[in-house]
């Protein structure tokens, strides 16, 4: 005789404390890392060869494409076929980057004319994604839950959602967008365990960055950020390309000895990181040219300027952050090798940098710690972050100014709204044109979006009022709302890169990588599908039993239906229409999550209750 | 092309209710941060990322309500300003109404004193810095005092005061010359 099984009414049901596996990403210019946590420690994976950067390099000949190394390889023999450096290209239009090589699609959309056909800056940062991925697949038996990708903190909106989109499109699923200054700082952070202010000075390949972070009590909460996106490690190249060509009399060098040129250039650079002087022999570049010998402090003369920018930024975000001083500086980035760097950077802040990771391997490691925190591992370390906003945003107004709404280094995530009204009698549409910078005047901010809210009431000008609201995300993505109070006539925008990829050709790109994926993946989506919705019908459901008191009749009944959809959905074999139903089901319990989370305030605090409080209710 | 309305949008919640504080212009900052960094430790986004979308979307709701509530509280001028609101007093229509004629003259003053800076000696120097602290100072105690007597009105006319002097500190900072 079988006893029926009675469970306990809204006792949830027992998960097995399973170990998620998340991947830490450094996409960096030069090079792109992956990293993950196992056993509280942090695993950077390597390559067959042992090499833990994968240089950050896609080959698109017309046998086929490469990744990395082997691409590196081609970038002199096959310097068109070969991307380098895309990161300074992605969420970018031709326009901003204004140089030949690259062609300008419809719409004005940055790609590069490759064998293999056009590729976008997407699409070659998603080549690297998905070998990192390929890489830690072979490494680890469990399946990858997400990934937390590393971005400047200096990146705008549109080059975090072109980020995203790369790693949308290499099947991966990110868990957040993670600024590398940060990463850096919750890699020492938690290594050392010390509370106090840290400043992070990230220069990498082709950005720069500079972060102000204080660590108390768990909460690692950053202060400022500031830094110059277009100042890397290479121009500091270009500079020493300069002398090179200067003293060697070089001139006139086709692509291929250009970048031969720069190659040796790299090279000086490096070897100067320990000697005083260096000789570059030219005549590997130009036959016959002379050799050309460069000391360290012609070097750095000649980089003054670069790195004088860079300190600007520095006492910038310092007085930004509201902080005397630091108690820590972290290096960050490959470029910090040079020693110069350690001495200015020192100078400015009173203290001597810590270089006790890897400045290369440090963000990748950060964004693991992060991504194990984000899944919920239960060995991870109780440690929160709070990030903020580097650029401002705003809408344009009139005379073409900017109307700032959320200003620069306000914590995320944040919900900010302002109003406006009309110029003109009788208007009745509104176009609201959303940008990010620090100008006032529109021209030298960046664009983010336009759209339009139509069907204001005809009104004279000035009557109107238009409640317009801008949400920024964990990741640092917006959503702009307009409202207009008298008729609730409203219009919405999710911001996305004007010159990326459109959601209709990431899902036909992803279509395709299916049908070559076979059906593999499409079951295992379906299985990881299942589960989350699962997940999210035993969560409502204890959630219920906890507090179904903070729901009348009818939104009680609005769930119930919803969830048992959800159940009948998860029973189906249709992807999408699972999808679908957890998004509705979802949906419909954001009130009850909120409420639920109202109720347990008092818990956050410890349970302190106030007198004063008590019978203070004017609100 | 939009024009803009002066003035803080409606606000949504009570933060003092949020941080658990009692109603008080005056609050220990100290223990205002570490209410706010105990909520958003548990109701950061990033503590719900593995959970379903409805926990997620409450979560980033409240906890940019937490960030809000840290910035006014933690602010004395948009803590007045808070404050008048939660007691009903439409801020907007404040900024509208008449100054005081002498607190206007004495601003004035203090203004053109602050742009002169740059070519004043020393001892001019600290005499407008402390002209600008003492009408600061002043304006503060002047909410305070209005407001625990429930005095609205007053505490209104004090609260635009502080407007003006908020936005002639941001000026002077500018400027590159801190009060």
């Amino acid at each position: 005789m079988v006893l029926l099984q009675i469970a306990e009414p809204g006792a949830a049901p027992e998960h097995t404390p399973e170990r998620k596996l998340a991947l830490g990403i450094d996409l960096g210019t030069t090079n792109s890392l992956v990293a993950y946590v196992e056993d509280g420690t942090v695993l950077v994976l390597r390559d067959d060869e042992g090499a833990a950067c994968l240089p950050s390099v896609v080959h698109y000949g017309a046998e086929g494409v490469l990744v990395g190394k082997p691409a590196e390889a081609l970038a002199l023999t096959a310097p068109k076929d070969t991307i380098a450096s895309a990161k300074r290209y992605l969420g970018r239009d031709a326009a901003e980057i204004g140089e030949t090589d690259y062609v300008d699609l419809e719409e004005g959309r940055l790609a590069f004319v490759t064998s293999q056909g056009s590729v976008t800056p997407v699409e070659v940062a998603a080549a690297l994604l998905g070998t990192l991925r390929e890489r830690a697949e072979a490494a680890v038996s469990l399946p990858i839950s997400g990934v937390v990708i590393t971005v400047p903190a200096y990146f705008d909106d549109a080059q975090r959602l072109a980020t995203r989109q790369a790693a949308e499109l290499s099947g991966l699923n990110v868990l957040r967008l993670l600024n590398e200054p940060t990463a850096a700082a919750v890699a020492y952070g938690l290594d050392s365990r010390e509370e106090g202010v840290v400043a992070v000075y990230d220069l990498g390949g082709g950005t720069f960055d500079i972060s102000i972070l204080r660590l108390e009590r768990g909460v690692f909460e950053v202060l400022a950020t500031g830094g110059d996106s277009r100042l890397g490690g290479d121009d500091f190249d270009k500079q020493l390309v300069n002398v090179l060509t200067e003293e060697g009399g070089l001139g006139g060098l086709d692509p291929s000895q250009a970048r031969h040129l720069l190659q040796q250039a790299r090279a000086a650079k490096e070897a100067l990181t320990d000697a005083d002087e260096v000789t570059v022999a030219l005549d590997s570049v130009v036959p016959g040219a002379a050799s050309v010998t460069v000391s360290r402090a012609q070097f750095n003369e000649r980089c003054a300027q670069l790195l004088e920018r860079s300190l600007a930024a520095c006492r910038q975000c310092l007085a930004d952050a509201g902080v005397a001083g630091v108690d820590q500086v972290v290096l960050v980035g490959g470029s910090t090798r040079m020693p110069i760097i350690a001495e200015v950077v020192g100078e400015v802040f009173g203290r001597k940098p810590l270089d006790t990771i890897d400045p290369d391997q440090v963000v990748a490691m950060g964004a693991a710690r992060q991504a194990d925190l984000l899944v919920g591992n239960r060995d991870a370390e109780d440690l929160l972050l709070l990030d903020v906003i580097p650029l401002s945003l705003g809408v344009e107004t009139y005379g073409g100014l900017v109307e700032r709404i959320v200003p620069r280094n306000t914590t995320i995530p944040v919900a900010r709204a302002q109003e406006f009204t009309t110029a003109r009698d009788g208007q009745t549409g509104l176009v609201v044109h959303v940008v990010q910078g620090e100008r006032e005047r529109v021209e030298d901010c960046r664009s983010l979006a336009t759209f339009e809210l139509k069907g204001i009431p005809s009104m004279v000008a000035g009557a109107a009022r238009i409640e317009v609201t801008f949400q920024v995300d964990a990741d640092g993505l917006l959503e702009v709302t307009a409202r207009e109070a008298t008729t609730n006539a409203a219009a919405h925008v999710v911001v996305k890169p004007a010159f990326g990829l459109d959601d209709d050709e990431i899902a036909a790109m992803l279509r395709a990588g299916y049908e070559h994926a076979g059906d593999d993946m499409r079951a295992r989506q379906l299985t990881e599908a299942r589960v989350e919705a699962e997940q999210l019908i035993a969560g409502i459901e204890s959630a219920l039993a906890a507090d179904g008191d903070l729901l009348d009749e009818k939104e009680r009944h609005h769930l119930q239906a919803a969830t048992m959809q959800l159940g009948a959905a998860a029973e189906g074999t249709d992807i999408e229409q699972l999808r679908e139903a957890i998004e509705v089901t979802g949906e419909a319990s954001a009130t009850f999550a909120a409420r639920r989370m109202d109720r347990s305030i008092k818990d956050a605090l410890g349970g302190v209750a106030l007198d004063a409080l008590a019978g203070d209710s004017e609100l | 092309m939009p024009v803009a309305i002066e003035g803080l949008p409606t606000i949504s919640r009570d933060y003092f209710e949020l941080f658990q504080l009692p109603v008080d212009f005056d609050l220990d900052l100290d223990e205002l941060a570490g209410r706010f960094r105990a909520l958003q430790r548990k109701f950061h986004p990033d503590r719900f990322a593995s959970q379903g979308v409805g926990e997620r979307r409450a979560a980033a709701q409240l906890s940019a309500d937490i960030n809000s509530g840290y910035r006014i509280l933690g602010d004395p001028v948009a803590r007045a300003g808070f404050m008048l609101e939660r007691l009903g007093r439409d801020l907007k229509a404040l900024e509208r109404e008449p100054v005081e004629g002498s607190f206007l003259m004495r601003q004035m003053e203090l203004r053109e004193a602050l742009r002169a800076l740059e070519t004043s000696d020393a001892e001019t120097r600290a005499e407008v810095v402390a002209e600008a602290r003492a009408l600061m100072d002043e304006a503060v105690a002047g909410f305070r005092a209005a407001i625990s007597n429930d005095d609205l009105t007053t505490a209104g006319g004090f609260y635009v005061q502080l407007l003006y002097l908020k936005k002639l500190h941001t000026e002077v900072a500018i400027t590159g010359e801190p009060v």
